[in-house]
């Protein structure tokens, strides 16, 4: 049961911007509600306005060019189904595949995933190795900024309350990458994601750049500069090598807590775990093994 | 009777409702809408003990559009405590909030919404106590004690043995021995002990309690209500508000899943005080979330002894099992004294010392869930045989074998003896899983078994009409909450009757019209319903034979019953014309009717149970070593079950047990830290989903012997006991790991696997 | 806008017939179907997005209706259960969950079901594989799952 409330439905940017800066704290973003409402239901929100951001010129729009950008209305299932997604980067629509129910990633939006910021979200930790920013638009105009600099903490990002979020736009991989993304846990939320990408990685050749994001087990997810640079430049045949050091430096970069999904020190282990797996799956994959698809008890590979 | 083949019964028929669930047709309890209703909302506590100095209620009743709104003080026009063990529940809590989510006051108003906004209008000033939260908080000396004062007998005679211990938060113990336990553990050639624990689960029935109540102008009183038990529902609101159980009327639709949780009343009081109070029909719906703060599995503390000879031999069992039966004892005193009684499994033990205590705490009231006490108890015992053939150097299988009570033999003295072959259903069990098969190096096989005695004494009875034009209506008060009573009891009707299926119509459960049976619950409806059901369908059938035989001049032993007709080699009679016959005209029925009541007996529980519920697991298990992670691969459950009714609907609640069971064994836990529930939601709480479902096979063992129509016996709980020990002692072979703990999350595998290595560096 | 508490008037395409209804804008779709419209065969457990109790079909695409504002559904095409048999006929996967004995307490299965007949459009001879994948967000506490996929599949043609 909800308590009511006014609903905008702007047909532009400037008039939803316009909305927030006038109403202030009454109101917030709205988009496919799976989190919002949710909020508003248990009564630790009671927004008197929501702003419906879905009929915003543009928002639910994907589109390529030099980068690829996600309008921030655009539900999990359109990018799980979009053939740009496809083309520039087959991972995320894997990914997006496998984000909660069928029945969320119908409703469920990009922008809505990374605006509410729950530490147990995969994309926000993919994303941050395909190197996105967000746009910001408010009445005072557009900003862009680092994804890693928008999400602050749990269910804490840089937005301003005036402002809305637009869309992120993500720079695809050079051909001859190999990237998997590996989630865990038994709980409904993920326990556990690790996002990583060896870029120029052919077989036989070395990695060019190597990008590890970890995410879920601390408030915000994080790449792993210290594990990246274990990577970089390690033939494809050798990663196995360095797999064990570089599992190590991404459990010695997370601080994570005791709660639900486990204690602090399960938790650390279990990155070492998934990034070593993650490594192994994504060295296959450059070697262009086309052995089936790992799989792992209360795993997820993509 | 001529013995003829059956017709109806042992077919895997669909079910009767089906159609009307695939529509969406069937009605729930919240589906129902009365003119006038209004809807309710509870206030809770936010504190696991509290005394509430302060409720007021003024500004909440001054909103406009509520009907009532009620708080403990208000009750004063009624009893307000109820609970089958003890009368220990007050409708809403008076003075002392003993548990996080305890209904604290409650407002009717012409909508939800209304209500909602009229509980913000309600201020309470709690005072915070010290709360005993665990079984070793309630257990310390010194301890908080949730209840201060001797709770009130409850209204149940079958219950009234029920003692508290004073002073403490025992709220009951139970002791049963036979032969001198301790000497024999002492000259026992090996004993097995060790302590195991089993975590607080949810039931988590789809549908969440409801109940919607109305006053008639003549002052009686009738609840719709998502109950197993509704004529226990029906002495309680008797006793409580003062009405003669004749003018009260419990009206049971369809039930959304029970799995125990709605065994006893539970919302129905409150909906009846409110609807009181307002004058007008009252709709209470739980929430999922409430239902959480409700009613809940009883976790336990095991501390189990096995002493075994030489050659294998049981010698005896100590058992001393604390229950945590959370603020209210609902009747969870009865799951520790029903379960302990059997601790012993379906094993011959000539010593045993067996203990059981309730123990109170401040958390969500323990009561009945699917396996009644006997799934803390199997955790316990069938680990410890693997313990055991382990250090004998048997194998699982024959240890258990070498020790299991056989057909026939007496479980205790004065109980009904066993009714089943175990022999058979370990064997099939056995080969069903590929036990002496060798297995992939990085799967483990292990085995369970169990016994648990159903209610006893209980009573059922029925009514069958059969109607001018040859249908037939059952009436009868087992509550169908899935597992599939009407169309088992339709089946029956309709083989003992010579009817087909769809001409039986099995009448909802409603105390004003179908007569009384005790309740829906322990596994009993086939058995002690259907016996009832079937002697009524009998009695119809010899008023027919009566009536035919005369219309036909022919003794009633040439007669017998075909397809709806009285027939003889050149004679058929069809039951239309033959009660035009009796009746003179096209109207009246023939009515019979079924008793079934044991009564007391000799048995150490007061009445003998009517069948032994007998079941045997197998599992086959791998490990993530990583992770710790378990998958359960494959999965067998063998029940003896007599005669399957109905093979689809049991081998559908066999499975279903079996998942629930992994449910518990893998995830399941109500999590609390400082008195409050950390994943009262599915948000936050795992239950099983389809894609954690092993290659599953379940079995029957039949062989016609049980108590019930055509030797059929109960079901339903079997399958879901030796889920966790099975599993358990498939881990324990493949890893070597022994837990003692549930649920096996991936983190305590792991922390266990660790342990090991660092135990035995290199070793597997 | 369209102001709190007020009542907006939505077209609906309900089970192939249209509806039209005035909703305030904090109504939820659970609410609308079973109380405005009297279907009550969408049921509320969770509240939270998590069991499937509550699916429906919003222009073919499955929701949670328990989570879901009403006036989303303006325009929209929405499949109830009670909208899946043709008459008197059964929809094939309503037929397969009657035989394979899928059906228990009941409770889950109109969401069971939706997600099924949406699983079906998108995939005509679904594998157990995407059956499993579909059934995520569907819990049924009764039947051990095991008959449900088991109908699925077999709805659309493929191995029992
Ligand atoms: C049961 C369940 C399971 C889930 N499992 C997963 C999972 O496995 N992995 C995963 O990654 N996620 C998971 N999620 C999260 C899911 O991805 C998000 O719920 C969804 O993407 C949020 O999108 P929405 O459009 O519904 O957001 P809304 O609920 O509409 O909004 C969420 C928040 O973002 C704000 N907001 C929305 N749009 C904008 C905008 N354009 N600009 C500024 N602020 C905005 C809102 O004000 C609100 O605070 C799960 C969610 C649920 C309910
Ligand atoms: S009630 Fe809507 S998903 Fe559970
Ligand atoms: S049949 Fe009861 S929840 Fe699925």
């Amino acid at each position: 049961m909800l308590r009511p409330f006014a609903l905008h439905r702007p047909g532009t940017a400037e008039e939803a911007c316009g909305l927030l800066a006038r109403l202030g704290d009454d109101a917030v973003p709205y988009a496919g509600g799976t989190e919002l409402l949710l909020l508003m239901k248990l009564g630790l929100l009671r927004p008197r306005h929501l702003i419906d951001v879905k009929r915003v010129a543009g928002f639910d729009a994907i589109t390529d060019g030099a980068r690829l950008t996600l309008g921030a209305a655009v539900t999990h299932r359109a990018v799980e189904r979009s053939p740009l997604v496809g083309r520039h980067c087959a991972l995320l629509a894997a990914v997006a595949r496998h984000v909660a129910n069928v029945r969320v990633r119908n409703v469920g939006t990009v922008g809505g995933n990374l605006a509410f910021a729950d530490p147990h979200s995969d994309l926000a930790t993919l994303f941050l190795t395909l190197d996105a920013t967000v746009e910001l638009v408010s009445g005072r105009g557009r900003r862009e900024l680092p994804l890693t600099d928008f999400v602050r903490g749990a269910w804490e990002t840089a937005r301003a309350p005036d402002e809305l979020l637009a869309s992120v736009r993500l720079t695809p991989w050079p051909s001859g990458t190999a990237a998997t993304y590996v989630k865990f846990g038994v709980h409904e939320r993920p326990t556990l994601g690790v996002a990583l990408a060896l870029c120029r990685a052919a077989a036989g050749a070395r990695v060019g750049e190597a990008r590890l994001a970890i995410g879920c087990v601390d408030a915000r997810p994080a790449r792993v500069p210290a594990a990246e640079a274990r990577l970089t430049g390690v033939a494809v045949a050798e990663l196995e090598d360095v797999a064990g050091a570089v599992a190590e430096a991404a459990a010695a970069a997370v601080d994570p807590a005791d709660d639900l999904h486990g204690s602090a020190d399960y938790k650390r282990a279990m990155v070492a775990v998934f990034v070593r797996r993650a490594l192994r799956i994504a060295a296959a994959r450059a070697r262009g093994d086309v052995a089936p698809a790992a799989r792992f008890p209360h795993a997820v590979v993509a | 009777m001529s013995a003829r083949p059956l017709r109806v019964v042992g077919r895997p028929l669909a079910r009767i409702d089906a159609i009307e669930k695939v529509t969406g047709r069937a009605r729930y309890v919240t589906d129902l809408v009365l003119p006038g209703m209004a809807h309710a909302r509870v206030l809770r506590s936010p504190y696991a003990h509290a005394r509430l100095a302060r409720v007021e209620t003024g500004r909440a009743r001054a909103l406009p559009g509520v009907v009532a709104v009620l708080a403990g003080a208000d009750l004063t026009w009624c009893d307000p405590y109820f609970g089958p063990a003890f009368r220990d529940r007050p409708i809403l809590a008076i003075d002392v909030a003993r548990h996080e989510g305890e209904p604290v006051a409650a407002v009717a108003a012409v909508d939800e919404a209304t209500a909602a906004a009229a509980l913000e209008l309600i201020d309470v000033d709690y005072e915070p106590l010290a709360a005993a939260l665990t079984l070793e908080d309630a257990l310390a000396p010194g301890a908080p004690l949730v209840h201060t004062r001797e709770p009130l007998a409850g209204h149940f005679a079958d219950l009234s043995s029920l003692r508290p211990r004073p002073g403490t938060n025992v709220c009951h113990q139970f002791h049963f021995a036979r032969g001198d336990a301790a000497t024999a553990l002492a000259s026992a050639d090996l004993v097995v002990e060790d302590t195991f624990r089993f975590p607080a689960v949810q039931h988590y029935a789809m549908e969440p309690h409801a109940a919607v109540a109305a006053w008639d102008e003549t002052g009686g009183l009738t609840v719709w209500a998502s109950t197993q038990n509704p004529y226990s529902v029906r002495v309680e609101l008797a006793k409580m508000f003062d009405v003669p159980l004749a003018r009260i009327r419990i009206v049971v639709p369809h039930l959304g899943g029970g799995f125990g949780s709605k065994t006893y009343a539970k919302l129905e009081p409150l909906a009846a005080a409110l609807a009181h109070a307002a004058g007008r029909p009252v709709r209470l719906a739980a929430s999922a979330a409430e239902a959480f703060q409700t009613v809940r599995r009883c976790s336990a503390r095991v501390t189990m002894r096995v002493g075994f000879g030489g050659d294998g031999t049981l010698a005896a069992v100590h058992c001393d099992a604390q229950y945590d039966v959370g603020a209210y004892a609902d009747i969870g005193p009865r799951v520790v004294q029903k379960a302990t009684y059997t601790a012993t499994g379906p094993y011959r033990v000539p010593h045993v010392d067996l203990g059981g205590a309730a123990v109170y705490t401040n958390t969500t009231p323990g009561g009945a869930f699917r396996g009644f006490g006997v799934p803390q108890l199997a955790w316990a015992l069938e680990s410890l045989f693997d313990v055991a053939a382990d250090r004998l150097g048997r194998d699982p299988i024959d240890l258990r074998r070498h020790n299991l009570l056989g057909h026939g033999e007496a479980f205790a003295p004065g109980d009904t003896p066993i009714d089943g072959k175990f022999e058979e259903s370990l064997g099939r069990a056995a080969e069903a899983i590929g036990w002496t098969l060798a297995g992939a190096a990085d799967r483990g096989r292990g085995l369970a078994t169990m016994l648990k005695a159903s209610i006893g004494p209980s009573v059922s009875e029925a009514i069958v009409r059969l109607h001018a034009d040859g249908s037939v209506s059952v009436l009868a008060s087992a509550v169908e909450m899935g597992q599939g009573t009407r169309t088992v009891l339709a089946q029956i009707a309709a083989e003992v009757l010579a009817v087909a299926l769809a001409r039986v119509v099995v009448v909802t459960p409603d105390t004003a019209i179908t007569p009384y049976d005790q309740t829906t619950s322990s596994s009993r409806s086939t058995t002690m319903t259907g016996r009832a059901v079937q002697a009524a369908a009998e009695d119809v059938r010899e008023q027919l034979l009566r009536v035919g035989s005369e219309a036909l001049g022919l003794p009633a032993s040439d007669l017998a019953l075909e397809d709806g007709a009285i027939v003889t080699a050149t004679r058929r009679l069809a039951y239309p014309e033959v009660l035009a016959r009796r009746f003179g005209m096209a109207g009246g029925e023939l009515i019979g009717r079924g008793v079934v009541a044991p009564g007391r007996s000799a048995a150490p529980l007061g009445g003998s149970t009517p069948f032994w519920e007998m079941a045997v697991g197998a599992a086959e298990v791998s490990v993530d070593e990583e992770t710790g992670a378990v998958s359960v691969e494959r999965y067998v459950s063998v029940a003896d079950v007599g005669r399957a009714v109905n093979p689809l609907l049991l081998e559908g609640q066999d499975e279903g047990g079996v998942v629930q069971g992994l449910g518990h064994t893998l995830f399941e836990e109500m999590a609390y830290a400082d008195g409050h529930l950390l994943n009262g939601t599915l948000l936050l709480y795992r239950v099983p989903r389809a894609d954690d479902v092993p290659a599953l096979e379940c079995r029957f063992v039949e062989n016609a012997d049980g108590a019930g129509p055509f030797g059929a016996k109960g079901a339903g709980e079997g399958s879901l006991v030796p889920v966790s020990p099975a599993v358990a002692n498939a881990l324990a072979r493949l890893t070597g790991v022994r837990l003692r703990d549930l649920p096996l999350t991936p983190e305590r595998v792991w922390r266990a696997l660790r342990a090991r290595e660092r135990r035995a560096p290199g070793a597997i | 806008m369209i102001d709190a508490g007020a009542r907006v008037p939505i077209r609906l395409v309900v089970n192939g017939r249209a509806r039209e209804l005035a909703v305030a804008t904090h109504a939820l779709l659970l609410d609308v179907l079973r109380d405005d419209l009297d279907l009550k065969g969408a049921k509320r457990s969770c509240d939270s997005q998590v069991c499937g109790a509550c699916t429906v079909l919003v222009d073919g695409l499955a929701v949670s209706a328990c989570t879901y504002l009403a006036v989303e559904a303006d325009g929209c095409a929405v499949l109830t259960v009670e909208g899946l048999a043709e008459g008197d006929t059964l929809h094939p996967i309503q037929r397969a969950f009657v035989d394979a004995g899928a059906v228990q307490c009941g409770f889950c299965t109109a969401g069971m079901l939706l997600t099924a007949r949406a699983l079906l459009d998108e995939h005509a001879a679904p594998t157990r594989e995407q059956v499993l994948h579909y059934l995520r967000g569907s819990l049924c506490r009764c039947t051990g799952y095991r008959k449900i996929v088991e109908a699925i599949v077999a709805a659309g043609g493929g191995d029992r």
